[in-house]
């Protein structure tokens, strides 16, 4: 198969699987046949010629940004804290408004510091919501399976109906979700339209047994889709959130040690080996016109 | 550690909502009174403020529309023009070249700033932080008023004002022109309307929230409609009757290539009693307006045609004594 034919517009890549300099991740993801990519604020501040050089080498490679990462332990905090974190996160989101990308990912909190009052966790996520909206930028709000208070995809979801602010909605991640065996029939409670982003990560164990094996798996051990041994649950979260009607991106968020340190172009090819699967086995995605434009949507009434 | 998914809720419309919350009853609250909250005491439009290039230009062009020039800054290249309540500020000193972007890059005029009368700047400011409001770095000289301001759309600025009373910010920050009449009248009772803001696309409900969450704006029903060029979402200012403008919320056209995601306030409109007597008269002065297709002068409206690369103005029946 010509390395460009098959449809894996839906999924992109992340930089985090990838090592070297971002030039280097551009190019293999590029060349994998990925149109876009996920990118971390490591990638922006290290770059060797400044945050200026970053923007321009992501907006050369003709990527589309998926979204960017990651602001954590933001909500929950108070005083002099929660100033830091609003400044943190006024960084984060001018950086993510250089970049072009419309989303910026938020973690839940692991902090002992942070309220576990979910009135409290809402009213700090609406406000970074509202430091988004002048940038055109979406917040997209994770459940960290080792977050402390908000640890699963349906308090998460809990926490941004609270808010309720229009550019606020969950990011889902399918190793945080199978981490903590929260039901996949409590992805009925979501709104399509506030899923604002999914990454997909398989991983090699059937059991976690405890945070600190969650934490180490997550970090260092994940695999694409279709590569460890739960192929059957993501194509089954796949599905669903396709018959929910979400319509949006997925990324592949595979922190590998081993992938550190093989070459991108083949850490690229296996990316792109589970788009591909995702795309055509599993969604049955039909192939795009030749020269297809990328033209607005009406928005809905 | 997990915490009971219980409550969870699709999230619904914000119309909806708001149904379902006026129908909540408790203890507090028997009376269910709908007035529209006020949380800055907001009291109408204090300046709109255009950066340029050609401050001479955009001021002919003002002048054509009945303002006259009053006063200059003390130490900035800024002049102020005036009619009636409406003031406007021309600001030839924030725009440099390689400034700015778009329009203002070329040094055409764009609207740069609105300052909005509050009851206290200070809590205004405070409170507008407090809920997610970027905060503008202010640069004053010596013996200048440190005026409050957040950021808007694009990259312009919303200035809290609250001195419009005993006495005014520009009696500080200006030089009267000599021999100048410091209050013109207004031409054809012309009186700020509103403010037109164009938007990204899919952004109606974020700018929504923004302007309710930070200024106490409110969605008019959609089917509510001002002058001839009805489209988007209009919000209504929390001021009183008699101070209230409008904001008006213009998503693209669908269809439009997606780069094409520009957000900045596009125009102002002034508000008459009889807009056909108005176009005549402002025709007499040179102003000529959009006769084409589905834009017409009517009793509803107008729109004068645009000028310096994007400026126009648009006219709206409406009626309202003078709020100065």
């Amino acid at each position: 198969m010509n390395p460009l034919q098959g449809n894996v517009d839906d999924f992109g890549m992340d930089t985090i699987s990838l090592a070297g300099p971002l030039e280097a991740k551009l190019k293999a993801i590029r060349a994998a046949g990925f149109s876009q990519i996920m990118l971390s604020a490591r990638d922006i501040v290290g770059h060797p010629d400044g945050l200026d050089a970053a923007v321009q080498a992501v907006r050369a490679s003709g990527l589309r940004v998926t979204g960017f990462q990651v602001l954590r332990d933001f909500e929950g905090l108070s005083g002099h804290l929660h100033d830091y974190k609003v400044d943190i996160a006024k960084s984060m989101l001018e950086m993510c408004a250089a970049l072009g990308s419309k989303i910026l990912l938020v973690c839940s909190s692991t902090s002992v510091h942070a309220s576990q009052d979910l009135d409290a966790i809402a009213r700090d996520l609406r406000k970074l919501a509202m430091l988004a909206i002048p940038l055109g930028i979406k917040v997209a709000y994770e459940g960290l399976s080792w977050g402390r208070t908000i640890n699963e995809f349906t308090t998460a979801w809990e926490v941004v109906s609270r808010a309720d602010v229009p550019n606020l909605g969950i990011g889902l991640d399918s190793f945080h979700m199978f981490a903590t065996q929260t039901p996949l029939d409590d992805l009925e409670l979501l709104d399509p339209e506030k899923i604002f982003l999914v990454q997909l990560a398989d991983f090699m164990w059937q059991e976690i047994r405890s945070v600190e094996e969650r934490i180490t798996t997550a970090r260092h051990f994940r695999v694409f889709p279709g590569e460890g041994v739960h192929s059957d649950a993501l194509a089954d979260l796949v599905r669903r959130l396709h018959a929910l009607g979400y319509r949006g991106d997925y990324s592949f968020e595979v922190f590998n040690d081993d992938y550190q340190q093989i070459p991108l172009p083949v850490v690229a090819q296996r990316a792109r080996r589970s788009a591909l699967w995702l795309g055509e086995d599993v969604l049955r995605r039909s192939v795009p016109l030749p020269n297809q434009m990328r033209l607005r949507t009406r928005a809905a009434a | 550690m997990s915490v009971s998914p219980g409550g969870v809720r699709r999230a619904l419309p914000a119309s909806v909502r708001a149904q379902e919350e006026d129908t909540v009853t408790d203890a507090s609250n028997r009376e269910a009174i709908a007035d529209m909250a006020n949380p800055l005491g907001m009291e109408g439009i204090e300046f709109i403020e255009y950066a340029t290039a050609r401050p001479q230009a955009l001021g002919q062009l003002l002048e054509t529309l009945g303002f006259r020039p009053i006063a200059r800054h003390r130490s900035r290249e800024v002049l102020l023009y005036r009619q009636g309540g409406i003031n406007v500020i021309v600001n030839a000193h924030a725009v440099g070249p390689g400034q700015g972007q778009g329009e203002a890059a070329q040094g055409n005029p764009v609207i740069a700033a609105v300052a909005l009368r509050v009851r206290d700047a200070a809590a205004a400011y405070g409170r507008a932080l407090e809920r997610g409001a970027w905060a503008v770095p202010i640069r004053v000289e010596v013996m200048e008023l440190n005026i409050p301001a957040v950021h808007g759309p694009g990259g312009s600025r919303i200035y809290f004002v609250d001195r419009h009373r005993e006495f005014s910010i520009y009696d500080v920050d200006f030089v009267p022109i000599p021999g100048v009449d410091p209050h013109p009248p207004a031409l054809a009772g012309l009186h700020f309307f509103g403010i037109v803001q164009y938007i990204g696309n899919g952004r109606t409900e974020d700018w929504t929230d923004f302007y309710g969450e930070l200024f106490g704006f409110g969605p008019l029903p959609a089917d509510a409609a001002f002058g001839i060029l009805p489209k988007g979402r209009i919000l209504r200012s929390p001021c009183p009757e008699a101070a209230a403008f409008y904001l008006q919320l213009i998503e693209p056209e669908p269809g439009i290539l997606e780069m094409e995601d520009t957000e900045c306030f596009q125009r102002v409109a002034f508000g008459t009693a009889d807009v056909l007597a108005t176009v005549a008269e402002l025709r007499t002065r040179g102003v000529s307006f959009v006769e084409s297709g589905r834009i017409q002068s009517d009793d509803k409206g107008a729109l004068t045609q645009t000028r310096l690369g994007g400026v126009s103005f648009e006219l709206v029946h409406h009626t309202r004594g003078c709020t100065r």
